[in-house]
């Protein structure tokens, strides 16, 4: 029998160690930076029951319908309503919610995907959902699978107080949890930015123990100040929609997925005579400009757009995309670090002024890799790294085939 | 007396470490008479208080949300409620001697409004004296055998159910009609109620079933009202009701020209019920008024002093006053209003605020005289019809099944004109349109609110932890001067002890002689006991009197105090002789025997006060100072000085006030004038205060004994 390896199966071999080894490196050297913007997730919570407490209900649609008309799809809004009005038995519309008393728009249409309803809305299910602990019997659909390129929009209303929020008309929220539970997801990785929107009286109190990096955290009211409803829907017999909602909704009526007002200018626009309180937003958690963050890196999902020259970059681009969003669904391990290389090696294409055509055009990533590894000389030392240790399984496998 | 008794303590008790509180016991037992002093005068001044310290009510639920919707009756309803009052003043309906004609006007509305309606056909229950069912429920499903076909009512009951819900609950709406006779208001009450029900018939948002009792009111309100209470609270499982309807072919002639008429219709001959009952109220209108304006009374008073929750009336108050206009009353003693000695007294009270708040801006606590008249006059009934334990209106059967009720009371401005009837349909309409959209969104049966208070205006009202106050303090010297008075008695008896016999006795009967001493207090208690057993004897009479036939008032209120005088004087025979040679030999005894019958009076007085505070505050106001002046005649005959002669006179003005007939005939003078007194009258007052099994006969009995023993 002869012996001979073939060079396409050496090859294979040799990747594999040296893809490990490469993305290791990658990762240890900037993990923070690294990971960018690249998805949106809407965390939407009423907490409280009964009829009375219609506007929480109307709040927590009406934020749920703008975060989705900007660009949000379904399947990344949790979505948390502790109580049915639309179908309780005093609702004189049967099966519609209405957050205005011209009733211009239903906010329980067609397209309502409802997570966590009723009894469900519980303070463990939503440090669940924050902190992706969950049994394994939970669809999907139920989770926050976000990753550390994620921005989140964590909105809650309901009744609080000081440095509480409450839930169900049984439990709390306490500052502390909710602290704790964005720890968690810090250090789990599962936000890259995280927007806290919270409507109840004393609002601001609820911050008062974040301490994560990457935090951005609004609240309706200081302490000792008392949010308010908007407005009374004489028809329905309830007060449809507070006032913070109100006129963050106001705020948000007026732009479409392409417009670019920034945070500030969302916050500017809280008028503590119109609101009745004060609205508080506390921002030494956050890194970035509030000037310079657009609105719908929240509130929406418009990604940063990468401009590239060339046709076929922006071909392998949509490429490496289509597979980062399959990795984004995975749940293993691994996929972050296999992420951080992708990223890495968009970085390089990017750099990369020379272009290989026919390569490029290839469908297969992996594909792309092998070129770099082929040409690019800074890898050199590496590739030599890689070859000695392959000689150990180099001399197995010859002995193998034999 | 204090005097004495302090010194006799210092001599006994040497004792250098006494713990703070044991101390602060016996300084106030040895200053008893003027720690009662000062603790009556301030308990009597705290009652006179109440009105200025009266807060203003507020909606304590969340979810009632009163007025937060507006009302949808329109003319459309109000149209089709007056189309029914014409019917129900046309004289073609009254020709029926038995009134059934109108029922079956009224049951043919509901039914065209798609109401599911029924008859409930009841026999009146005439007023039986239970002495034993004090506090037992209402007896329950009690089917009396001598019905006669003649005398039976028929209430008219309509149901919506709500469209939605689930059927657990329901809110009940009482419009008392008297077919016979009905005035033009228990018919315009009807279009009121009936505009509401064709509303309630097409909304969408009731949450819980409507139930319209058209109640028939020939054998008063009240029966009709806890007949169909009865029947809907206690099932009956034995069809005992199809015999009587067999017997008297009327009804039953009724029910089936019902049946046929309608084919296929929601009437049933069967009891019909909906949920569980969330609150009800009672409508009215009256014929005649003098007032200027529209007013809406409101009376809430039920059996033995029971209120509904405060947050019913508050509910009815703003919609009335905010939404609707009218000017909402709660009962006054009308006599109170003139009276000059309150005015006055309500002066001072402002003066003294202004003084107040000229020292301390904070201080805003007074309130105009004329104000504080009003109030003192409406706190005045609110005890009054409290204490009396009578319900003020139907709605007294609901509370009875902790359903929270209340009734309303219009009295429109003119009469006969259209437009005004209109307006008053509409009006009233939006009312109670406005209070079931308020109740039927309440998720829990009413709890926020107060249970125990009473009102010193619609909308201002004294809690349970204001008004207990007063009462504490009245109360408070009783247990204090029972000591005193008990310490006392056994101190003297040593001394006199020790004066008569030799040194060498003392020490060797000295323990022996305290052990019996420390019992001698069981003598006066079997005293004290026989004549609360007096007491109850006499209270039981009366039950026995009644059952006797044809007996006028007047002869049988004879027979009673003949009755009482026989038991007494038998009981005096038959237990108390050894007692008699007993108190013969130990003049000194007195002290004891009031010392007992104080404690018993405050330990009586406390439970009442649990069960009907307004009898205990009463009752209170009469007995304390009563029990804390009581002294032999005997005694201050003998002493003969111009003190004890005035504390005699004060026994016995006191004695013959607080006597119940003595008692009832001065106010009666005093609200009406003495001119038309009148013994029967008594019995009549007393016979109906069992009727509803009053706590106010507990207390009568109590006073009777002191008086007895005083």
């Amino acid at each position: 029998m002869e012996t001979f390896i073939n060079p396409k199966s050496l090859f294979h071999l040799l990747l594999l160690p040296c893809l490990l080894l490469y993305s290791s490196i990658a990762y240890n050297s900037s993990p923070v930076e690294a990971a960018m913007h690249t998805n949106n997730w809407a965390v939407l919570v009423c907490t409280s029951r009964f009829w009375f407490n219609y506007r929480h209900m109307a709040n927590t649609l009406s934020l749920y319908r703008t975060v989705k008309r900007l660009g949000i799809p379904d399947e990344r809004i949790i979505l948390m309503l502790a109580d049915d009005m639309a179908c309780n038995t005093r609702n004189k519309y049967p099966a519609q919610v209405f957050n205005n008393e011209n009733h211009r728009l239903n906010l329980y249409g067609d397209n309502v995907e409802v997570d966590y309803r009723g009894y469900e809305v519980t303070v463990e299910n939503f440090l669940r959902v924050l902190t992706g602990r969950h049994e394994t019997a939970v669809p999907r659909s139920k989770r926050l699978l976000s990753d550390e390129g994620s921005h989140i929009l964590l909105y809650m209303t309901g009744h609080g107080g000081d440095e509480f929020l409450k839930f169900q008309d049984s439990e709390e929220l306490q500052s502390h949890d909710l602290a704790d539970a964005v720890k968690q997801m810090k250090e789990k990785h599962r936000f890259k930015e995280l927007l806290i929107m919270v409507d109840t009286c004393q609002a601001a109190t609820l911050f008062n123990q974040l301490q994560s990096p990457g935090v951005l955290a609004i609240g309706s009211s200081m302490k000792g100040e008392n949010s308010y409803s908007h407005h009374l829907d004489s028809d329905v017999g309830v007060s449809v929609v507070d006032r913070f909602t109100y006129y963050t909704l106001a705020f948000f009526e007026r732009l479409n997925i392409y417009d670019n007002a920034s945070l500030s200018s969302l916050f500017s626009s809280y008028n503590p005579s119109l609101l009745m309180s004060t609205a508080y937003y506390r921002k030494d958690l956050y890194k970035r400009r509030l000037e310079e963050v657009p609105v719908t890196n929240f509130f929406g999902s418009v990604m940063e757009t990468i401009h590239t020259d060339a046709a076929y970059k922006a071909l392998s681009r949509r490429n490496s995309g289509r597979f980062e969003d399959e990795m984004s669904l995975d749940q293993s391990v691994h996929h972050i670090k296999r992420r951080m290389l992708i990223k890495v090696n968009d970085g390089d294409e990017i750099h990369d002024i020379n272009p290989e055509g026919e390569e490029g055009a290839s469908k297969c990533p992996w594909s792309t890799f092998r070129n770099k590894f082929q040409k690019a000389e800074n890898v050199d030392s590496l590739l030599n790294y890689g070859l000695v240790a392959m000689i150990p399984l180099l001399v197995i496998s010859t002995w193998l085939v034999q | 007396m204090a005097e004495t008794k302090e010194k006799s303590l210092s001599d006994e008790k040497p004792k250098p470490r006494v713990r703070p509180i044991v101390r602060l016991g016996i300084f106030l037992i040895s200053h008893s008479f003027h720690f009662s002093v000062v603790c009556c005068t301030a308990g009597v001044l705290a009652l006179f208080l109440l009105p200025v310290l009266a807060k203003n009510t507020y909606i304590s639920e969340n979810a009632l949300m009163p007025g937060s919707a507006s009302p949808m009756l329109s003319n459309q309803h109000v149209s089709d409620g007056n189309r029914l009052v014409k019917d129900l003043t046309n004289p073609n309906s009254k020709s029926s001697e038995t009134g059934i004609e109108s029922h079956k006007i009224i049951a043919q509305y509901m039914l065209d409004l798609g109401a599911e309606v029924s008859f409930h056909k009841f026999h009146p229950q005439m007023n039986q004296f239970h002495p034993l069912h004090f506090f037992s429920s209402p007896d329950s499903g009690k089917i009396q055998e001598n019905y006669s076909c003649s005398s039976y009512g028929i209430n008219t009951v309509g149901i919506i159910r709500a469209p939605h819900g689930d059927g657990k609950e329901a809110i009940v709406l009482v419009t008392p009609y008297n077919a016979l006779k009905s005035g033009f208001g228990e018919a315009l009450s009807l279009g009121i109620a009936y505009s509401v029900f064709s509303l309630l018939t097409q909304v969408t948002w009731l949450a819980k079933d409507i139930i319209w009792l058209v109640a028939d009111s020939q054998y008063g309100e009240y029966a009709a009202v806890a007949a169909w209470l009865r029947e809907y609270q206690t099932p009956k499982f034995s069809s005992l009701s199809t015999p009587n309807a067999e017997m008297c072919p009327d009804v039953n002639n009724l029910f089936e020209l019902k049946g046929h008429s309608i084919s296929g219709s929601k009437f049933s001959n069967s009891f019909r019920r909906a949920g569980t009952m969330a609150s009800a109220l009672v409508l009215k209108v009256r014929d005649q008024n003098e007032q200027f304006e529209d007013t809406i009374s409101i009376y809430a008073e039920a059996s033995n002093g029971q209120m509904p929750n405060l947050d019913l009336i508050n509910v009815v108050n703003y919609l009335a006053v905010h939404r609707q206009g009218l000017r909402v009353n709660v009962e006054k003693l009308w006599s109170l209003l003139n009276s000059s000695w309150l005015k006055s007294l309500g002066e001072i009270f402002e003066s003294l605020a202004k003084v107040a708040k000229s020292l301390y801006p904070k201080w805003k606590f007074g309130i105009p005289a004329t104000e504080y008249v009003e109030g003192t006059a409406t706190l005045a009934s609110s005890l009054y019809y409290q204490a009396l334990g009578v319900p003020t209106g139907p709605h007294g059967a609901f509370r009875d099944y902790q359903v929270d009720a209340i009734t309303l009371e219009i009295s429109p401005k003119f009469s006969l004109d259209k437009v005004w009837r209109n307006d008053i349909l509409l009006r009233g309409g939006r009312l109670i349109e406005g209070v079931i959209r308020s109740v039927n969104n309440l998720l829990e049966k009413f709890h926020q609110s107060f249970f125990l208070y009473l009102l010193t205006s619609p909308s201002k009202f004294v809690s349970v932890g204001v008004y207990m106050i007063a009462f504490a303090l009245l109360i408070a010297p009783l247990p204090m001067v029972a000591a005193s008075l008990y310490v006392d008695a056994n101190s003297s008896s040593n001394c006199s002890k020790g004066d008569s016999s030799t040194p060498s006795a003392i020490t060797d009967t000295d323990e022996h002689s305290i052990a019996i001493r420390s019992w001698r207090w069981l003598n006066s208690a079997k005293l004290v006991f026989i004549v609360h057993l007096w007491g109850a004897i006499v209270s039981l009479l009366p039950y026995f009197i009644s059952q006797i036939p044809d007996c006028s008032p007047t002869t049988s209120f004879m027979i009673w105090v003949l009755l009482s005088i026989l038991s007494l004087l038998t009981l005096n025979s038959v237990l108390a002789s050894p007692l008699a040679c007993a108190k013969a030999t130990q003049e000194k005894e007195w002290a004891l025997v009031k010392s007992v019958t104080i404690s018993s009076v405050f330990i009586g007085l406390g439970l009442m006060s649990v069960i009907n505070f307004a009898t205990a505050e009463i009752g209170a106001l009469l007995m304390v100072p009563m029990c804390l002046l009581a002294q032999p005649l005997k005694l201050d005959v003998r002493a003969g000085t111009l003190r004890s002669f005035c504390r005699m006179i004060c026994n016995l003005v006191l004695g013959h006030i607080a006597f119940p007939p003595a008692a009832f005939f001065l106010l009666k003078g005093m609200l009406d004038g003495f001119g038309n007194a009148n013994v029967g009258d008594f019995w009549m007052w007393v016979e109906s205060l069992w009727a509803w099994n009053s706590a106010t006969y507990l207390f009568i009995v109590e006073v009777t004994y002191i008086f007895s023993h005083g």
